[in-house]
């Protein structure tokens, strides 16, 4: 009984080469391709399992344009046996739903069935750079009907059966037992991927790759391509970085430097100038009937995610657009939230005071932690009795696990880590109809350069929105809802996966989110493995001041930092007033993740960091230099005009 | 030992560049014309073929005929055809067309080519007619038997920087083969190794080398025509540096343009990348770069020792071709054309020895022999002496140059010695010339536009290295360097590098030490030819890393 180790890779553009079609969509005919980055942790963790299962099989299975096959060919070079690629003009334009349908399908036709006799392990990248969704691991468990964990850092197999997972979770990490079969995605953070070797590239160059077309797996096309899709892109659009020119600091000596850029900092940073707005033409709006979809569809339903035995601060931050999503649906459209755990029927007063008009609560001994399969099919259970048009989830790790799989479930198309959502309509100028209302939910994607909006038309749509993108809303001490119990069935099957560990550390993300200063450090300011950027932190807490230290991707991937400090790429959006950027170099998922900053310092060696087009103040300099004179100064009272609250 | 996976071939070719690619093709068609079949593998270390090809160029085409039988001249991707050519003599801001030609400097129908894409199309070729290439690994160890080359083996990946094995670890492949040829270009990293170990260098001159670094510009119609071509000589080089720049017209609006300086300059502190920069901007220079846009940046050296330096190009079952056996023809820098000869005529000395089974040296000889009835003699012996006579300054070496003309090459010293690179450095204290920095005041200031900083123009070679991995530049004696090259030469690693590998750092307290970011490495072998003292170096890193010349 030999087991099977399937990869799921997907080729993409090299992001800094990225060009989009006319039409919004990837054309991937102009740049330079690689295997998409998490896709090869996926390999790698692939090839560690082998070494664990020398008889393993490894499988690398992929879906796109004929042109796909050099990514094939690269991970046999890498030590993979058998290469696979569904390549069909038909998929074209297909969205994550559609995507998530067709490997199954795929994969089924391969024999990966529930259940299959043999033993076999899909293996996954987190995202992908040029979709950024994290979704089409969680739909393809979902379509195979098989446990899941996803944003996994590590795997190994136990030798019995299961395979034990670290999977990253805001502030920390748990450790997670699944059974066979199973889907595990990975993040860039374990193990990387290793070079292919001249005896795997001999092999790949006479290996043939069987390629499959829908109707060699038996697909059809209802559910696919642009058509199929339940989403479609309808706009993209450039982002444009606002801030106004930085200010350097002058200065020979270090002190120098320093007291300079406090005295800058004093003075205030530069301001942008206004530039008039230019009225937009207005494209000629049709004079077609109006069609309502919903099909009795109405309100809202969010998650309320909790930790600590508390609702997190992202799942408070979505009752912000969801109640501006029901305000411009008007007709009294309701928030209903859901709240799943073990006693936590107390919390519906908080949810009310920020604006649900109804919570929904589950109440089990054996949800006390978030299951991606319990709570999915609560949802869908929820969802088939309430008919609410519009489903939203803050896309935090089980976010964004959670509202793809749920989406399998309802048919519904699922958008990822917007920042933007608002209520609109939909021309459409080949059935003369206008489709009305219809969210429209906006994601920054294509690294963070564009932003797209996106339309669902299966109801309900949804989305996750970026955690940190919007505010808390103001709290209405006292405010009543109506409080509802659900008695989901469950089976035992939902049970299947055990966590084993959890573990979340002090401080970290929510901190981030409410730090006034945030000290980041990135791969220029590890050789004290961030010593200093935590001192200044720490002085400028002992100082009354909230802060906070941070880090770059790179000092995660190189094991000096957890997961939950980092700034940048998954769904996390931080605005302190004070942003210190040390030793970054300024990669634009960092940026990303740090530009709502109200004031950013970069501090770096390079005079030519990418970082000092985005800062509003800036050293260049050696950070083992500067910062202990900044320390000093904090020590001294400066605390970078914040008011410190003394204790 | 036993884990680590072999393959076997009969012909191993490191290196894809021009000689490595003319031999695969050749050998193949002298194979095909016997009946004979046998496994050719060629290894590049660039990403892609192509990637790490960098030359002027203009280069002799009809090469190419003789390589590529029967194919349509028009097929083979070269720029333009040479329309005009002039040498011009430069100073600070002016410009003096010299109303002849230096002799051998006449590129009358020649072409102007970008040999990253020739490469590519020569792979395409060498493909077709059955060579295997692989692309992406590097060739780090020579494999010996019984004191005889047996093939190579490619570079452990998935090691820290101290070679340790991480998890990720990959061994590297053992290639066993009947016959290796190194075809790895300038400063071959093996073929230094080779030579050593079986002294192919005795009774030759030591080698020496010139770095040229090039730009690559987008410009608006009408700056320069397709196929105009000039050589400038003076400015920015004295009078006792050896070297001159380039500007060539190609199609679609694209101009190259370079500065090749000979390494054996004396100042410490001499810096050809900025030294490039400052020749730009004579107006001679800048008219053609108006309004433009940088499209690429790269940096090479060439072996110009000439005719006296090649060393013996073959042992027991290895042979050297092309730059890395130094076949480049002074002083019009000519080597494309030799590189893909040597690699024809290597290609028939292995069809012989494939046919008799025999890889010794008594076969392997033949492709000496045979060189000294090519146009490589031909090219090279003439001008034997020329570019020795250069060592103590244009003068000394145009009046060399003048009896050398008249005496068939021989001049009137008889066979002139090289020194190495290394030792022409002087330290801050010996040198007594005018301070790099003085001697291009205002011009170092780069404004981005017509000029470009260091940094900003390697940005421009695309190059990048894998984080972990042994860093594969290596001071040779760590204790020496710095009471040598740092105190006694002023690092000057850090002005002759023209990627910015090397930085010197100072801290708090006035210590100073070089630091090395490989990653930024564009493969010229610099360090590895002029550092003095013990010096540095220059081995291969991972496979896949260096620049990504796209059209260079």
């Amino acid at each position: 009984m030999a087991l099977t180790i399937i990869s799921l890779i997907k080729q993409v553009p090299l992001p800094s080469e990225m060009r989009m079609g006319e039409d919004g969509l990837m054309d991937r005919t102009k740049a330079k391709s690689i295997i998409n980055i998490d896709c090869q942790f996926g390999l790698e963790a692939g090839l560690q399992l082998k070494k664990q299962y020398p008889d393993a099989r490894l499988v690398v299975c992929s879906m796109g344009p004929r042109s796909f096959e050099v990514a094939l060919r690269t991970a046999i070079s890498m030590g993979y046996d058998e290469a696979y690629l569904l390549s069909d003009r038909k998929l074209g334009g297909s969205d994550t739903y559609a995507t998530g349908l067709a490997i199954s399908t795929m994969l089924r036709h391969l024999g990966f069935t529930k259940d299959a006799k043999e033993p076999f392990i899909i293996l996954a990248g987190r995202q992908t750079s040029d979709g950024d969704t994290a979704y089409v691991p969680s739909q393809v468990a979902e379509n195979l009907g098989i446990p899941q964990a996803t944003f996994v850092e590590s795997v190994n197999a136990d030798g019995k059966g299961y395979v034990i997972a670290k999977r990253i979770i805001e502030g920390g990490y748990q450790m997670m037992k699944l059974p066979i079969p199973c889907t595990i995605s990975l993040t860039p953070t374990g193990i990387p991927p290793r070079k292919p070797s001249l005896i795997g590239a001999i092999k790949a160059r006479n290996l043939p790759i069987t390629v499959f077309g829908i109707d060699d797996i038996g697909l059809g096309t209802e559910k696919i391509g642009i058509n199929g899709s339940p989403t479609i892109v309808v706009n993209v659009v450039n982002i444009v970085s606002e801030r106004a020119p930085i200010i350097m600091s002058v200065g020979h000596d270090d002190a120098t430097l320093v007291n300079n850029l406090i005295s800058n900092f004093n003075k205030g940073s530069n301001v942008v100038a206004k530039k008039e707005k230019v009225e937009k033409k207005v494209s000629e709006h049709p004079d077609f009937p109006v069609v309502d979809i919903r099909n009795g569809a109405k309100g809202i339903l969010t998650w309320a995610e909790t930790a600590n035995g508390e609702i997190t601060r992202p799942s408070i931050e979505i009752l912000t657009p969801a109640r501006n999503l029901a305000d411009q649906l008007g007709n009294d459209t309701k928030i209903m939230t859901l709240l799943i755990g073990k006693n936590v029927k107390h919390l519906s007063q908080t949810l009310f005071e920020y604006g649900s008009d109804e919570v929904i609560v589950v109440e089990d001994d054996r949800l006390e932690e978030y299951l991606v399969l319990p709570f999915s099919s609560i949802f869908a259970q929820v969802i088939k009795e309430r008919k609410p048009e519009i489903a939203l989830f803050a896309a935090t790790t089980s976010g964004r696990e959670l509202a793809p799989r749920i989406g399998v479930k309802t048919g519904s198309g699922v958008t990822a880590d917007c920042t933007g959502l608002e209520i609109g309509e939909y021309i459409n100028r080949k059935e003369k109809i206008i489709n009305r209302p219809i969210l429209h939910s906006r994601r920054p994607t294509y690294g963070e350069s564009k932003l797209a909006t996106i339309l669902g038309f299966v109801y309900p749509q949804i989305s996750t929105a970026r955690a940190g993108t919007f505010e808390v809303p103001p709290g209405l001490i006292g405010r009543k809802g109506i409080e509802s119990t659900f008695k989901p069935i469950l089976t035992g099957d939902e049970f299947k996966v055990e966590i084993l560990k959890t573990v979340r550390g002090e401080g970290s993300l929510q901190n981030l989110f409410e730090a006034d200063v945030i000290v980041s450090g990135g791969r220029g300011a590890t050789s004290d493995s961030l010593g200093l950027i935590k001192k200044l932190a720490e002085t400028l807490k002992a100082n009354g001041v909230n802060a906070e230290w941070a880090c770059s991707r790179v000092v995660v991937d190189e094991g000096v930092a957890e997961y939950a400090h980092q700034v940048g790429q998954t769904g996390k959006t931080i605005r302190p007033k004070v942003y210190i950027a040390v030793g970054i170099s300024g990669a634009i998922q960092h940026l990303a993740g740090m530009k709502e900053s109200e004031k950013i310092i970069a501090i770096d060696h390079n005079p030519k960091a990418n970082i000092f087009h985005f800062a509003d103040f800036g050293i260049v300099g050696e950070y083992q230099d500067i910062l202990p004179e900044l320390i000093e100064q904090v020590k001294g009272g400066f605390t970078f005009g914040i008011v410190p609250v003394k204790k | 030992m036993d884990n680590i996976d072999t393959v076997s071939t009969d012909i191993l070719i490191i290196g894809g560049g021009p000689s490595g690619l003319a031999t695969s093709i050749h050998l193949a068609d002298a194979l095909k014309e016997k009946g004979l079949t046998h496994r050719i593998l060629l290894i590049e270390k660039g990403s892609s073929i192509g990637s790490h090809i960098l030359s002027g160029a203009v280069i002799k085409a009809d090469v190419f005929e003789s390589l590529l039988p029967g194919v349509d001249f028009s097929e083979i991707p070269l720029n333009a055809k040479v329309t005009s050519d002039a040498t011009v003599l430069l100073s600070e801001k002016g410009a003096f067309k010299l109303p002849f030609h230096v002799p051998y400097m006449n590129n009358k129908g020649n072409y102007t080519a970008s040999m990253s894409q020739i490469c590519r199309y020569l792979a395409k070729k060498a493909e077709e007619k059955g060579v295997e290439i692989y692309t992406g690994f590097s060739v780090s160890e020579i494999l010996y038997k019984d004191g005889k080359v047996i093939g190579a083996k490619t570079i452990d990946t998935g090691v820290d920087h101290n070679g340790q094995q991480l998890e990720n670890f990959q061994p590297g492949t053992r290639i066993e083969a009947k016959l290796t040829i190194f075809a790895e270009g300038t400063r071959g990293s093996l073929t230094k190794m080779l030579i050593q170990k079986y002294k192919l260098d005795q009774n030759k001159n030591c080698p020496i080398f010139s770095l040229g670094v090039k730009e690559l510009w987008s410009v608006p119609e009408g700056n320069i025509k397709p196929g105009e071509v000039y050589h400038t000589m003076g400015y920015p080089l004295n009078l006792k540096e050896f070297g001159g720049g380039f500007v060539y017209g190609l199609n679609d609006n694209k101009v190259a343009v370079g500065l090749v300086v000979g390494l054996d300059y004396e100042d410490p502190a001499f810096d050809t990348h900025d030294a490039f920069q400052a020749w730009k901007t004579n107006p001679f220079i800048s008219k053609f770069l108006k309004d433009g846009k940088l499209v690429e940046y790269g940096a090479k050296t060439l072996p110009e020792g000439g005719w006296y330096s090649i060393p013996k190009l073959y042992t027991d079952n290895a042979l050297i071709v092309g730059d890395s056996a130094g076949l480049v023809a002074m002083p019009a820098l000519k080597g494309v054309h030799l590189a893909i000869i040597s690699g024809m005529l290597a290609a028939r000395t292995a069809a012989l020895a494939l046919s008799r089974n025999d890889f010794s040296e008594s076969v392997l000889s033949q492709y000496e022999s045979s060189i000294k009835e090519s146009v490589i003699y031909k090219d090279m012996y003439p001008v034997r002496n020329f570019r020795q006579g250069f060592e103590n300054g244009l003068i000394t070496g145009a009046i060399h140059f003048g009896t050398q003309l008249i005496t068939g090459g021989a001049g009137f010293f008889g066979k002139l010695k090289t020194r190495p690179d290394s030792e022409t450095t002087k330290t801050l204290a010996a040198f007594k010339g005018k301070p790099f920095s003085e001697r291009f005041k205002g011009k170092l200031e780069f404004d981005k536009v017509l000029t470009f900083d260091k940094a900003t123009d390697v940005f421009y070679s695309g190059v990048g290295h894998d984080e972990k991995q042994v860093p594969h530049v290596r001071f040779n004696n760590p204790a020496s360097f710095d009471t040598i090259n740092i105190k006694q030469y002023g690092a000057t690693e850090q002005y002759f590098c023209s990627s910015e590998v090397y930085e010197l750092h100072t801290d708090k307290n006035g210590h100073q030490e070089l630091r090395i970011h490989f990653e930024n490495c564009m493969h010229c072998k610099t360090c590895d030819i002029k550092s003095p003292g013990d010096g540095i170096t220059w081995s291969v890193p991972n496979g896949g890393n260096g620049p990504d010349f796209q059209n260079m």
